[in-house]
């Protein structure tokens, strides 16, 4: 696999660039998606209001009301509240949820078996000084052949990386220690509670928006007179309905992508080489490619797949390889392996 | 008038009051890192004392790697408690050059192969040496933090109105003068 690589040309990677340009894309989604919860608060404070007043003050004055808070956007907060609350009990079952569904075992110093398990918990307390880490994650190892890692946690003390038994076995030291950076660095940008934060508060918006459809459904079904201004409220309503989980989608998405770059290169800074990297983004590759059917049966044995999917170092997606989970199949959550190469700088020769 | 000039002046002197924190904290982890390279040097040094032990079951090594590097640690020791930071960064760069060649001779030994303990030791041997390298690294990037953070407007002026607490000049490490880099070159490990 190693000749694979003679195929690109190299040149320096630019993490520092890479970190700064992605993180302001982050902020940008995620502010985004909290304009986007409070606007749809705001509607249903306009429909609120609107129905209280008879249908008399037309919804675009009571919107102007809500924003100028001459009105009390009493449903926002609400909605604002519900979300707090949802993300703090996820935040708090979120790391035994992730391992649901896996044989897997931990490594510690003491219940290291054999030399390569030794290796492994080193490579890790490793990288933990490299990134200057006050904690070190604990380790698993998931007893599995297909060539994969994630980590988890959404605090410093809950950090866990896992790995695959098949990735221990196929990666020399380097391109084992390039994958653990990579996972180490979204633990250090914080991405698992970046991307739970960012699919609840959108899978809310969608239950909302939901809510919000059959309810105007049912009534507007019942009465059909419905003057000033309620009948555009309505098409609102449809069009969210049809559009926003397009848009939440492609937004997480994007969220995802961006933070798996930014993950590759927090993973050049800390090694400061992006050769180890490339060669185990394409060994990986290969060995999906060359085992698929084993793979796909294997990765849709362990339940729950989904949950661990954006947190993957490698999309098995991008090799063609799908799960029985059919939402949103054919958009990964990360970006190509190309394009990844490119990024750490590889450039394929022509 | 009197508000305004009164919430620039609680602004200013907030300013200075957070900068001033800030720098604090970032001249506190550089120490720590330092400490750091310490921690890890020690570790090292332990770690070849037990590689030894087991190479010499094996062959008839050459005695002068156990007293060269013996002789390069308590240089390093002496020089760090004279607070010769170059000094010590000299000998302990030495030092890793000579465990590098023990890598190598490593490979020209299949009974060493063979034998567990001594694939624990070289492992722990390679570990080390990363987490060395990787505990210099963080001692240099907090320096460029620091550095960058100091000399930038207008830190610098908070900066010089407490130099005695805030100004220090912290040496990257490095790999020291010409000569050191060479003599580290030429070293070749005999076992």
């Amino acid at each position: 696999m190693t000749a694979a690589l003679n195929q690109y040309s190299e040149s320096a990677s630019d993490w520092r660039a890479a970190l700064s340009r992605n993180s302001r894309r982050t902020y940008l989604v995620i502010a985004l998606f909290i304009l986007l919860y409070i606007l749809l608060g705001l509607l249903i404070d306009t429909i609120v209001y609107f129905e209280i007043s008879y249908h008399t003050i037309p919804p675009q004055d009571i919107f102007l009301d809500l924003i100028t808070l001459k009105l009390m956007p009493r449903v926002t907060i609400v909605t604002a509240l519900i979300g707090i609350v949802s993300l703090i009990v996820v935040f708090m079952f979120h790391d035994k949820l992730v391992l649901m569904g896996t044989q897997y075992h931990e490594i510690t110093p003491n219940s290291a078996r054999d030399l390569e398990e030794k290796q492994l918990y080193n490579i890790i307390e490793e990288l933990k000084i490299a990134a200057g880490l006050r904690f070190m994650p604990r380790v698993f190892i998931i007893e599995a052949d297909y060539m994969n890692a994630f980590a988890s946690g959404y605090s410093e003390k809950s950090a866990i990386v896992a790995i695959t038994r098949g990735l221990m076995k196929k990666l020399d030291r380097d391109e084992t220690q390039a994958v653990m950076a990579h996972e180490l660095s979204h633990i250090r940008h914080m991405d698992i509670k970046l991307t739970l934060m960012a699919t609840l508060l959108s899978n809310i918006m969608l239950m909302i928006v939901d809510m919000l459809f059959w309810n105007a459904y049912y009534r507007g079904g019942r009465r059909r007179e419905g003057g000033g201004g309620g009948g555009y409220l309505m098409l609102i309503i449809v069009l969210l309905r049809y559009i926003l989980p397009l848009v939440t989608m492609l937004l997480l998405l994007f969220l995802s992508r961006t933070r798996e770059y930014m993950a590759d290169a927090g993973c050049v800074e800390l090694t400061r080489n992006n050769e180890p990297l490339a060669r185990a983004l394409l060994k990986i590759n290969g060995d999906h490619a060359e085992n698929t059917a084993l793979y796909t049966k294997e990765y849709n044995q362990s339940s729950h797949d989904s949950l661990r999917r954006t947190a993957y170092f490698f999309d098995p997606t991008v090799a063609g390889i799908k799960s029985h989970n059919a939402l949103g199949e054919w958009l990964s959550t990360h970006p190509s392996l190309q394009k990844r190469l490119a990024a750490l700088g590889f450039t394929k020769k022509l | 008038m009197l508000l305004i000039a009164l919430a620039i002046l609680v602004v200013i002197i907030g300013f200075v009051i957070f900068t001033y924190n800030a720098l604090i904290a970032i001249i506190e982890s550089v120490r720590n890192n330092q400490k750091q390279i310490d921690v890890q040097l020690d570790r090292r040094f332990k770690v070849f004392e037990s590689l030894i032990e087991v190479l010499k079951k094996y062959m008839d090594y050459e005695k002068s790697v156990l007293s060269d590097v013996t002789a390069l640690r308590s240089q390093s020791q002496e020089a760090k408690a004279k607070g010769n930071l170059a000094g010590q960064m000299a000998a302990e760069n030495r030092i890793s050059g000579i465990l590098g060649g023990i890598n190598a001779v490593f490979e020209q030994y299949p009974d060493l192969k063979a034998n567990q303990n001594a694939m624990q030791l070289q492992e722990e041997i390679v570990s080390t040496e990363n987490k060395l390298a990787f505990a210099k690294q963080a001692f240099n990037d907090s320096i460029e933090k620091y550095n960058a953070t100091k000399k930038s407007f207008p830190t610098n002026i908070v900066v010089s109105a407490f130099s005695s607490k805030l100004d220090f000049d912290y040496p990257y490490w490095s790999l020291g003068s010409e000569d050191d880099v060479k003599a580290k070159d030429n070293y070749t490990v005999k076992l």
